[in-house]
Formats: C-alpha cells, structure tokens, sequence
C-alpha cells in the first residue's frame, strides 16, 4: 500500500469518513438542520478530490491513473468512466439530503443513521463504478444494496418494514445468482480481473458450438444478468419495484431510483464492454429482449397504478428497458463501439435530473397531505404552484418532449441502436417509441389531474428553504441538459472512451 | 471426488436453496434458504480453486487462492445480511405480529 | 481412493438430505437444526478440498452465529406453531428450480474446464504433467518447472496475504459493509419511539 494507493482510493475514503462523522454528530445533536448541513457540505470533500483526479487525467491526458506497484490497482480502476459516475452519484446524493430535511422528522429517532447509511451506499455506489475486478464488484454491490435495505425499514409502519424486508431478500436472492455466474467465470477463466477475463476468453473464445463458445459462459452471462437485472430494476426481475418504492421512505427511493440504477449500469457496461468484449458482443442480443420487456411490462402496467409511488416504481422499470437499448447498442456500422455506451451515459445523468425533481416534489407534497394517490393531488397548481409546474416539467421530461434532457438522451439511444444496422435493433426501436406514446397517457393523467381539477383542500402546500433549492437545482438541471446538451456529450463520449481500451 | 461430483453437489445444494427461497412464506425460511444458496456457491468456488487454478498459474501465482478469498468475502457478506434481516424481523414482527411473507403482501393493490 | 469416495459421498448425502429437510420440514426450529447440519457438511467438503482455512471459519461463521443467529430470531418472533408453511408458488418454484439445476449439472458435466483456463500458458502442460490437483505443494511446484523463487511466492501466498495484498480494498470495504449492517440492524431492533 503507498501513498499513491490512498490517493486513488481517497474519493472513497473521505465519503466514508463523511458518513461516520454524521453519525457522531447525531449522536451529540438532536438538530435536524446541523445533520444535513454537515452531511451536504461534507460531500465537498469527495467531489473535489474527485476533480483533483479528473484534474490530472485531464493534464496527462492517460486515459486511467496508474502507477508503478500499486496494490489497488489490481481491483479498480479510476479512469473518466468512474469519475463521471462519481460526480453524479454524489450530485444525487447531495440533493436527496437536502430534501430530507423535512421528511426525515418522520424518521423520529432515526435520523443520523439515515443519512449516515445513505452515505455508506453511495460510497458503495463510487466502488462499484470504479471496480474492475468481481470480488471487488460483489463486495461494492452489498455495501450499495445492504444501507438501502436497511433504509428502506426506517419508517414506523408496516409497510415500510415490508419494503426493507422485500428490498433484502431479492437482493440477497439475485446476489447469489450473480455470485454463481461469477463462480462459473472465474473457473473457466482462472482469474476474477476483468483484463485476464477477457484475455482468457479471446485465447479460446471461438471454440465450441455453444453461443459464447461455452456453455459454463453462456449460463453464467444469463446468471450475471439476472443478478444485474435485480439492480437495474429490469423485467422480468422487477416484482420488488412497485413495492419497494410504496413501502420506502420518499427520499430514499428517489436515491434508489437513480444513483443505483446508475450504479448498475455502470457495472453492467465495464462487464460486459471490457470483460466479454471478446465474445464478439452476441450478449447485445439477451440485453435486447430483456430492453423490450421492461419497456413494454413497465409501460403496460403503469397505466393501471393509483398510487404515485407505485406508478414511478413501474415508470422506472421502463426506464431501464430504454437505457437497456443503447447498452444492447454494441457495435455500431463504423466499428466505434461508443456510440450506444455514451448514450446509456448521457440518458442516466438526463434521467437523474427529471427524476430527481419528480420524486422531490411527490416528497414535498406527499409530506403536506400526507398521502401518495394520486386523486389526492387535484388542484396542485393552486395549492402549490412551484411544486406542481416542476412536477409537470418532469413528467413531461420522462415522457421525452423537448426542450428537456430525456428528449436528446431518447434520440440519442435509439439512434445509437439504429446504428448498429441490425434489423432487431430497429424493430427494439419501434417497440421503444410506441411505448414512449404509451407512458405519455399515464405522466399526462397526473397533470391533468394537478393543473385542471379543483383542489379538495385549499391550504397551501410549501416547503422548507433547502428543499425549495433542491428542487430548484434538479429542475434547472432538466432544463439545461434539454437547451445545451453538448458539454455533458462530449464528457460521456469521453468517458466511454476507456471502456474500448482507448 | 473430482470436480465433477463436487460441482453437482454443490448444483443441487444452490437450488435446492432456490426453491426453499422462492417457495416459503415465513422471513426466516427465506433466509435459511439463502443461506443454502451460499453455500452452494462457496463450494463452487473453492472447487474450482482447487481443480482449476493450478492450471491458470503463471505470472499471478496468487490465482490458486483466488476461490477461497471469494469464499471468505462471502461467508462474511452473509453474516451481514443476516445481522440486518434479523434487524429488520424485529421491525417487522412489532408492527405486524408475524413475520411470514404472506401477510407482509399488504402492499399489492 | 475407495475411503474418500465414500467420505465425500457420506457428506454430500448429509448436505442434500439437510437441505432438503431445511426448504420441507414444518417446524422452523428443527429446518435451523438442520440447517447448522448442512453447514457442518460443507465444512467437511472444504477439508477434504485443502481449504483447511475455510473449514474453520465455516464452522465458527456458519455455525456458530449464523445458525444460532437464526435460532434466535425464530424463538423470539414466536412464530413456531405456523412454521414453514409453503405459499402459493410451490409448483413454478419447483419448476425453475429444476430447469436451474439441469442447467447447471449439464454445464459442470459437459465444459472441458481446462480449454480456457490455461490457453496461451506456458507453464499449463508442465503443471498438468505433475497431476497436481489441489493447492499444489512445493515438490509438485517445482517438478513442474517453476524457478525456486516462483514456488516460494505460491508456497508463501497465504490467504492473509492475498487479502491485505491484492484483495486489500474489497477486505477494507466489507468492514464498511460490516458497519453499515451493524447500524442498520441495531436501529431497526431498537426501536425508533422514546
């Protein structure tokens, strides 16, 4: 271990240190407010030793530090793919704090072990992005999964226990499936590092008459995914979503929804993109079907749901299945294979932000008239003008109308798909735009119910200052991806670089 | 013993563990179940440990161990959960009187 | 080797038997039983698989906390008399179960584990010759071709020394794990009123 090591490994050090410093807090203040100031402006630390990183890639132009006997490096990489992952992970968790101020009271005695556990998972969640080796990658996984789980149960109810209690045993469940695709790989490779995978894999990988040349590799892709399909909340591994997401504290499932769904994605392309590059990409077409079904499952189901909760679980399953094209997106005509990985990149970060704003203003308004049904609602604009138009304009981002960010992050994944010039992409892209017409019907429902109904109560619905800047951030956000989309391209552009070896 | 025989013991065992978890509706059952799956896993692991890695060895002669390193993370990572799902039995169990899944299904519309 | 067939047989008819007693017994408490037999078995596989190391912390991970930590959480959640009721999704459980086991039972008979393993290796032929299954040993190692100071740093890679070697970062990231699952559990078993 040399100093180098820490270095590398610092971004993850200091947000861990984070975490225990807001649990000692708690235990010495009962003050809300000081938790979540001390919480936010610690994540400063993290990000800038993360553009301290970024700072020296950018001036060596490497593509990924490295260093001479260093022992970390073994197991994770830091490189522009990571760090791009990292910035939003700790934006995500740095808004949902915020906008626990109010909620958290909730939480009654829970509320240092709430921030403090939320703060452990996004560690986890940095881990995850930069691991490049399976064990490293199990272990990140847990330590992003296990907080929620348990987060997911801090709720005094029933219900919300459900949900922890739910949240843990499928991720236990789908944990041992990957685990034994991992098995199977680390066998027939003799090594758990994703370069020696890929290595092994292209020393033999035309060999046998099995898809993936072997049938050890072909059943541990389909376990690996279906562990993978569990994190990515992907059908048909998504039962758990819709209850999860009812049963959860608010921000905790705004957190869920994106920073692990990001999470998962990551891993998902550095597997596949760098370990079983060499398999000549015929997994695109297993991520394909599973694209199709979370779309179309998803969609079909949403339409039915009452409850906003419950509706958001299944609009982020669908979700999945679009982000799930362009990571199917594997090879493109000209032979440049980051077209599809850049718009998975680019569709997460826009998704971050009209999500975010949505479940932030559905915990502002839920915490008010204490209720998530969406009949509840009518009448917002009245009631609550400020929350109501950046609620809209997330609903309108998720359906993917411009001016916002999920319009470009739409376009640019089915282009990415339709690039590849293969007919099964294409007829992946019809399914994808007649769906986006579907999930229209159900995001318009709920502003009509919020802009032209007559409000049941008349008190007015407001928020706290942090929460109001929160919302403000992720709003501005939507906006600004869908007017300028470019810088945050080219960065995922760049990103996705390392994953082909550039 | 070859790695064969081991593999399918270890095959039954993980699924075996599959149907337990899959099929049962009290919270511990599920866990128990799990557990199982671990364990299938583990012997998986150290298997091909042992079987495989001497063939691998080369420049990282450290690969032999390389299973059972997995195994140990493992073996803990399930102590771990279980610490929380007892954790969270207990949540459960004081709100609801019981602890089976069934009962838990309140949430379904 | 007649003695260890029958030993390795012996311990997998204990491990299926018990876990299959484990996923049908009514009774939670005897399945937690059962359960902990399981747990001895497998420890026994990890003996005669040279994972000494591994036995060990199975019997005092898996036995004695896991197990009893399970036996624990049975008594006082006082939920014995309902027991291990199936629910509703025996038959599509049993199912998938089935055609996972095929699957895997088909794929550890028919892959010829060593194709990739050791393509493109120059010393696979040579280690191969020497029959050398298991962690190999020094003399096994060095039969096989391997310089003097290769063998020592097989013969010297402990399993402590991979895991605050190479493994170092996923060893300091399970004790975060670790305290993550503390917090969480403690938490949530305290309570959250008064």
């Amino acid at each position: 271990m040399t100093a180098y090591d820490l270095y590398l490994v610092s971004p993850l050090l200091a947000l861990a240190g984070l975490a225990m410093m807001v649990i000692i807090v708690d235990l010495l203040t009962r003050r809300t407010g000081l938790l979540v100031g001390v919480a936010f402006v610690g994540l400063a630390a993290p990000a800038a030793l993360s553009a301290w990183q970024l700072a020296e890639l950018v001036s060596t132009g490497e593509s990924r530090l490295s260093a001479q006997g260093s022992v970390v490096l073994h197991t994770l990489s830091i490189d522009r793919f990571s760090l791009f992952f990292n910035f939003l992970i700790l934006a995500a968790a740095g808004l949902v704090i915020l906008v626990s101020t109010d909620y958290s009271r909730r939480m009654e005695r829970l509320q240092g072990e709430f921030f403090g556990l939320l703060l452990l998972s996004a560690t986890g969640m940095m881990l995850l992005v930069s691991a490049t080796e399976l064990i490293t990658m199990y272990i990140a996984l847990e330590l992003t999964t296990l907080p929620l789980a348990a987060m997911a149960a801090f709720l005094p109810n029933g219900r919300s226990s459900e949900a922890g209690m739910k949240f843990l045993i499928i991720g236990a469940l789908s944990s041992a499936l990957m685990l034994y695709g991992m098995a199977l790989i680390y066998g027939f490779t003799g090594s758990t590092r994703l370069d020696e995978i890929a290595a092994a894999l292209s020393a033999g990988a035309s060999a046998g008459a099995f898809p993936f040349g072997s049938m050890a590799v072909l059943l541990a892709i389909v376990l690996l995914l279906a562990g993978f399909g569990f994190k990515m909340s992907a059908a048909p591994f998504q039962m758990w979503v819709p209850d999860v997401y009812e049963g959860a504290p608010t921000p905790m499932v705004a957190f869920l929804s994106v920073a692990s769904k990001a999470a998962a994605f990551a891993l998902v392309l550095r597997v596949f993109y760098v370990g079983f590059d060499a398999l000549g990409g015929d997994w695109w077409v297993l991520l394909a079907g599973l694209a199709a079904l979370s779309m179309t499952i998803g969609n079909l189901v949403a339409i039915a749901q009452r409850n906003i909760k419950r509706l958001f679980g299944y609009s982020t399953i669908a979700h999945a299945g679009y982000i799930l094209v362009g990571v199917a997106a594997v090879a493109s005509v000209d032979g440049t294979a980051t077209f599809g990985p850049s718009s998975v990149l680019f569709y997460l970060a826009a998704y971050t932000a009209a999500n975010l704003t949505a479940f932030f203003a559905i915990v502002c308004i839920g915490n008010r008239i204490n209720s998530d049904e969406i009949a509840d609602y009518s009448g917002m604009l009245r009631r609550a003008p400020f929350l109501a138009i950046a609620l809209g304009l997330a609903l309108i981002a998720l359906i993917g109308v411009p001016p916002t960010g999920l319009f470009f992050a739409k376009i640019y994944v089915f282009a990415a798909a339709i690039n590849t010039g293969e007919s099964l992409m294409t007829w992946l892209v019809i399914i994808g735009v007649v769906n986006s017409a579907v999930s229209a019907y159900y995001y318009l429902r709920i502003i009509k119910v919020m802009f032209l109904q007559t409000p049941i109560h008349t008190e007015r619905v407001g928020a706290s200052w942090p929460v109001n800047v929160a919302l403000g951030i992720a709003t501005l956000a939507i906006l600004w991806l869908g007017v300028a989309p470019t810088p945050l391209l080219g960065a995922a552009e760049r990103a996705v670089s390392v994953l082909s070896g550039g | 013993m070859s790695l064969e025989a081991m593999l399918v013991v270890a095959a039954v065992l993980f699924c075996i563990g599959l149907y337990g978890a899959l099929a049962r509706r009290n919270f511990i059952a599920v866990l128990m179940s799990i557990e199982l799956m671990f364990n299938g896993v583990n012997l998986t692991l150290v298997a091909m440990g042992r079987w495989l890695a001497p063939y691998t060895v080369q420049e990282q002669l450290s690969a032999v161990l390389t299973g059972q390193v997995f195994a140990v993370f493992v073996i803990t990572v399930a102590a771990a959960e279980i610490a929380l799902g007892l954790g969270i039995v207990f949540a459960l169990y004081r709100t609801n009187e019981s602890v089976d899944l069934t009962d838990a299904a309140t949430l379904r519309h | 080797m007649w003695f260890e067939q029958i030993v390795f047989w012996a311990l997998a008819a204990v491990a299926i038997g018990g876990a299959l007693g484990v996923v049908l017994v009514r009774d939670l408490f005897r399945a937690a039983l059962l359960l902990a037999t399981v747990f001895v078995a497998v420890g026994g596989f990890y003996v005669m698989m040279n994972a000494e190391f591994l036995a060990v912390v199975q019997i005092l991970i898996y036995v004695g906390a896991i197990a009893v930590l399970f036996i624990f959480g049975i008594m006082l959640t006082r939920d014995v008399q309902r027991g291990n009721a199936p629910n509703r999704l025996q038959i599509p459980a049993g199912v998938i179960s089935a055609l996972l086991l095929a699957a895997m039972v088909f794929t550890a008979v028919t892959t010829d584990w060593t194709t990739l393993a050791g393509a493109g290796r120059e010393n696979q032929a040579q280690i191969a010759q020497t029959q050398a299954v298991g962690i190999p040993d020094a003399t096994e190692l060095t039969r096989a071709g391997l310089s003097a100071e290769e063998v020592e740093s097989v013969a010297g890679s402990g399993l402590a020394d991979l895991l605050i070697g190479d493994f170092v970062l996923p060893f300091e990231a399970v004790s975060l794990l670790l305290l993550a699952a503390a917090i969480g559990g403690l938490a949530l078993a305290r309570g959250r009123g008064r």
